[in-house]
């Protein structure tokens, strides 16, 4: 037994590692071949990549995709820990933003010249998605979408016509659309909001709609280095200000009750909970799966700070080859299948209701028909630029501006205050990561 | 005499035989078992000690052991100094959580025993019958899935329509708000969101003090109660003069039971509140996994802090153990 | 002041008799209502859940969450529940083994160098989980078990909980029978296997369901070493449902009764153990 005990702990020992560590030989190109794909547990999304995952599949018989999917904290998660492993999907479905981080640290494969080059590229794609995708000059994947939380919002018909609003609406300015929100605001016999005219105090929005603030009045949140940050510019302050007061003076939302963690701006407007929900187009497909009944449109938005629009993208979810593949050539192939072929591309941002990153989707009738929400931001993607290298993107907008100017907004710092905070922690974090 | 003593020798001589057996048996049994514990025990141990006096993110290969060196360089104690007095986001947020998981802990004690300890003398005077049942109910949060007693306590803290804002609505009560998220609620210097944690981790956790009470009291000699009784203690006296001193030691070991695990309470601040609002309920430990697993994937930093709350829970240990030491006699 | 000397101590002089049990069940009803809420909620239709406010019964009750968690194929919730047992079952096994042998051995024998080597497991218990969760993670990563439920299994072979209280309790076997086991020959596995074992059903039985139930319930060490769908434990998947961007409560809830629903199976039958185990554990 004790014999027993030890084999059975070799035993175990050996089986793992066989199956963790095996390091197949390259394979002819007819051997069976496994793919694994990971992606974001949207349902849009999931539905979308499975037609095409079928259509690449009858295309080359010897491969299986497997595809797997993660809310959005455990992707963020499995990703930042199983890359450095070399324990990753072949073909990663990698949020914007991230593709520089893991491949500054030499974790992924660039997408080599004769799948596609960076020239091809920048002809076909929108700067704002590409340069989530571009690292140091080097293409490293396809964006699959243009993530833009910018410029639109979900209306709600039914809260419209029982606050006597005109349908739908047709904003010049963002002053229009404050004075909708305020008569939608409805509060309870208890003083307690249950309608939020405006609900744009989620950590996205407010962290999008700070940075466009500060463009739309053609400032800059760079400093001079491009590394670190200036957060306390006059146009950063006012921005807050702006934001403060869309609460404070014109009491559209009610910032403890409708925030990220409470209220989720998503489910809220679709429970009717808000009239107005500043939240980004690619929703919209999960809301028609999710809320089958709901009646909405998607809308434009004026700029908030200036008279243009301006903004900056994390780019978009973009496919991507981890380094520790085993078949190179089929994930590229598999890659390019996905986001660089134009039929498929249109299939992908129809079905997903995504934006478009590639430019001759956009332009493309089919696809405004398919996805008549895109409509409200199809004219401003070209005002877009990528945000550029924040250091770590999820701490500066979840950690640190999200978190400071729900603060300011609750009614707890100034402006100031607050655009003092967010400057310091930013930089702190930029030198902590030399 | 003869027999007996050539018995006795050759007892001797195969005790010695014997006894080298059954210490070779002793150590070859013991070799694995101590080898697994120096690789799954003492290794880590010694690796994250290590870690944490470096700069070390997976996600640069480093070029030193285990990766640590070359590009994740050793910096000394400078996780430490900006633990202490850095003013990069992940070092507010961590002094920010010692002080929460302190004010938690702070809180949980208390209300877990002024729960627990009545509850426990109550349950113990009542009949066998009902006692297993109630106790076994009681019981029954502690061996519950935290992660599916969050999404119990997310229902009942449902803003607006959850369980307990119909409650205080049903009583003529105004409820908060928003009983998780709203940072401005604070009552004497205790935000809302924490009350509230530590009532749901209270709720789940009391089952565990009330039991052990309960053994402790019916493991009271009844004759030290009868005889104060017949020197003319009444009930109240009893209690206090009889029972309370003997409970005292358990009740203390208790404590400090309660204290540790409070300061390793995860699930529940990771889902019910992810440490919000405002940080308010942001603890150690969620710090060390969020910086660790879900931000910048600083393990060098993430392995300074739990050196940190090691460290605490270490004082915290050797307490018990002198506690255990003292040995009480009834 | 008592006026009837009661036979048990009890509280009477502050309560009454009535006063003990309303309190009892007051916080009998507070300790299941929560339960019973989220087990009637379970019930509810969609459009049900997502009315405000809600009432507390169903009007139809429906088994429709169970029936799209049990039977949607992309949910792998067989998949899921096996990994659950699997685990758990497995690591029950190999921690009685561990645990009653090695408590055998520093129970029984006598050798240089035990107290070191008891000293060492028994760091263990005083190193709280977090501080090697890290090395731990890394260590799991080198190992090439990341995504693998072997994850769960192999970094948890020697319980040291279990081998303290194994010890206390074969230390308290008369050593007689060994002796006398001896000299007819018998092989100290032997010894192990057919004397002590034998008498050892109750504290097996005791730490056996204890590490089932933790294991089963465990989250965060599975949540860092897991990722595809398909090896997930339970409390994982609950938490999969409740993060995703379109909320659907009753799935959620549903998946949450199936995480409960086996361990209160079991604590059915066996409390009295579960019960004795935690207070016993506690002292020792």
């Amino acid at each position: 037994m004790k014999k027993l005990f030890f084999v059975l702990v070799m035993a175990s020992l050996l089986l793992t590692a066989c199956g963790g560590s095996a390091t197949e030989a390259p394979t002819a190109s007819n051997e069976p071949v496994e793919i694994r794909v990971w992606g974001h547990q949207a349902p849009a999304f999931n539905e979308a990549n499975q037609k095409m995952f079928d259509d690449f599949m009858a295309a080359n018989p010897n491969v299986t995709i497997k595809y797997e999917t993660f809310p959005w904290d455990v992707f963020i998660q499995t990703i930042q820990t199983s890359l450095p492993a070399g324990n990753t999907a072949d073909v990663i479905l990698i949020p914007g933003g991230y593709t520089c981080r893991y491949a500054a640290g030499g974790q992924l494969l660039d997408v080599p010249a004769d799948v596609m080059t960076l020239d091809a590229a920048k002809d076909l794609f929108y700067d704002a998605p590409l340069g989530g995708q571009t690292c140091d000059g080097k293409l490293y994947g396809f964006p699959a979408e243009y993530n833009i939380e910018y410029g639109g919002a979900y209306v709600n018909p039914a809260l419209f016509e029982a606050a006597g609003v005109a349908y739908p609406p047709a904003w010049e300015n963002w002053d229009a659309v404050l004075a909708d929100a305020k008569k939608m605001t409805v509060l309870g016999s208890d003083g307690v909001m249950t309608i939020a005219g405006l609900h744009y105090t989620n950590s996205d929005q407010l962290f999008t709609y700070f940075l466009a603030g500060i463009l739309e009045q053609n400032g800059n949140y760079f400093a001079e280095d491009g590394k670190h940050f200036n957060f306390n510019s006059p146009e950063a302050i006012a921005t807050i200000q702006k934001l403060m007061d869309m609460t404070q003076k014109d009491g559209v939302v009610d910032p403890i009750i409708f925030n990220a963690d409470s209220e989720w701006v998503g489910d809220s407007f679709a429970q009717g909970h808000n009239a107005i929900g500043v939240l980004g187009s690619w929703y919209a497909g999960d809301a028609k799966i999710g809320y089958p009944d709901l009646k909405f449109d998607y809308v434009p938005l004026p700029p908030m700070m200036g008279s243009e629009h301006k903004f900056v993208s994390v780019g978009g979810w973009g496919y991507v080859v981890g380094k520790s593949t085993q078949h190179p050539d089929i994930a590229w192939k598999l890659a390019a299948f996905l986001g660089a072929d134009q039929a498929n591309v249109l299939f992908f941002n129809s079905k997903s209701a995504t934006i478009p990153a590639m430019k001759s989707v956009a332009a493309d009738a089919k696809y405004v028909e398919a996805v008549p929400f895109a409509a409200a931001v199809l004219p401003i993607l070209d005002a877009g630029a990528y945000q550029g290298n924040l250091t770590d993107p999820d701490q500066l907008a979840y950690e640190i501006v999200y978190p400071t100017i729900l603060d300011a907004v609750q009614g707890n710092l100034t402006a100031e205050e607050a655009a003092n905070s967010i400057n310091e922690a930013a930089n702190a974090m930029v030198d902590a990561a030399q | 005499m003869e027999i007996t003593s050539l018995f006795k020798k050759e007892i001797v001589s195969n005790g010695g035989k014997l006894m080298a057996k059954q210490k070779r048996f002793a150590y070859t049994s013991l070799t694995p078992i101590l080898l697994y514990m120096g690789l799954f025990t003492l290794f880590p141990i010694v690796w994250a000690v290590v870690m944490s006096f470096f700069s070390y993110t997976p996600i640069r290969e480093g070029s030193g052991f285990l990766g640590l060196g070359g590009a994740n360089p050793f910096i000394g104690i400078d996780n430490y100094i900006e633990l202490f007095t850095g003013t990069s986001k992940p070092a507010e947020v961590f002094r920010l959580a010692v002080k929460n998981t302190f004010l938690f802990t702070a809180l949980v004690l208390p209300l877990n025993l002024i729960v627990t300890l009545p509850l426990a003398v109550i349950l113990e005077s009542i009949g066998e019958r009902f006692k297993t049942l109630f106790r076994a109910i009681y019981f029954l949060p502690t061996i519950s899935s935290s992660v599916a007693l969050v999404i119990i306590w997310s229902y009942m803290y449902a803003p607006g329509w959850g369980m307990l804002s119909l409650m205080f609505k049903a009583v003529g009560l105004v409820p908060p708000k928003s009983w998780l998220q709203d940072p401005n609620t604070v009552y004497f210097g205790i935000p809302l969101a924490m009350l509230c944690v530590v009532v749901a981790h209270v709720w789940q956790d009391f089952g565990y003090n009330l039991v052990i009470f309960v053994a402790a009291l019916q493991s009271i000699p009844k004759t030290l109660r009868e005889a104060a009784r017949v020197d003319g203690a009444n009930t109240w006296q009893e209690f206090w003069l009889v029972v309370v001193p003997l409970l005292s030691r358990t009740v203390l070991l208790t404590s400090v039971l309660t204290v540790i695990s409070s300061l390793q309470v995860f699930v529940i601040f990771q889902l019910l509140t992810r440490g919000g609002p405002k940080n308010q309920t942001q603890t150690m430990l969620l710090s060390i996994y969020e910086n660790a697993f879900k931000f910048a994937n600083n393990l060098g930093l993430s392995a300074a802090m739990s050196m940190i709350l090691f460290i605490i829970i270490l004082i915290l240990t050797v307490t018990q153990f002198r506690i255990l030491r003292t040995e009480w006699e009834y | 002041m008592t006026t009837d000397a009661p036979k048990k101590p009890s509280v009477g002089f502050v309560l009454g008799k009535s006063g003990a049990y309303a309190i009892l069940i007051l916080g009998l009803v507070g300790t299941l209502l929560p339960f019973f809420y989220i087990m009637v909620s379970s019930l509810k239709t969609t459009a049900e859940l997502r009315q405000t406010p809600p009432d507390f019964f169903p009007k139809k009750p429906t088994f429709e969450h169970y029936t799209t968690i049990l039977t949607d194929e992309k949910i792998p919730l067989a998949q899921n529940l096996f990994n659950s047992i699997f685990v758990s079952l497995t690591r029950v096994i190999i921690t009685l083994f561990t645990s009653s042998y090695a408590g055998f051995i520093f129970a029984k024998y006598h050798f240089k160098g035990k107290n070191l080597a008891f000293g060492i497991i028994l760091i263990q218990i005083m190193i709280p989980f977090q501080v090697v969760m890290i090395p731990n993670y890394l260590l799991t990563v080198k190992l090439g078990l990341i995504d693998s439920l072997w994850a769960l299994i192999i970094p948890a072979f020697i319980d040291a909980y279990g081998i303290f209280m194994m010890k206390q309790f074969i230390e308290a076997m008369p050593t007689e029978l060994m002796d006398a086991a001896r000299i007819d020959g018998a092989s100290e596995f032997g010894i192990y296997s057919k004397i002590i074992l034998p008498q050892m059903g109750p504290p097996l039985a005791s730490l056996g369901i204890f590490t089932f139930m933790s294991t089963w319930n465990d989250y965060l060490w599975p949540l860092i070493v897991l990722t595809s769908p398909e090896k997930r434990t339970i409390p994982l998947l609950v938490v999969w449902f409740q993060t995703q961007h379109v909320s659907n409560q009753g799935l959620v809830l549903a998946a949450s009764i199936l995480t409960l629903l086996p361990i209160f199976i079991v604590y059915i039958f066996l409390q009295r153990w579960i019960v004795d185990q935690a207070t016993s554990s506690a002292f020792k």
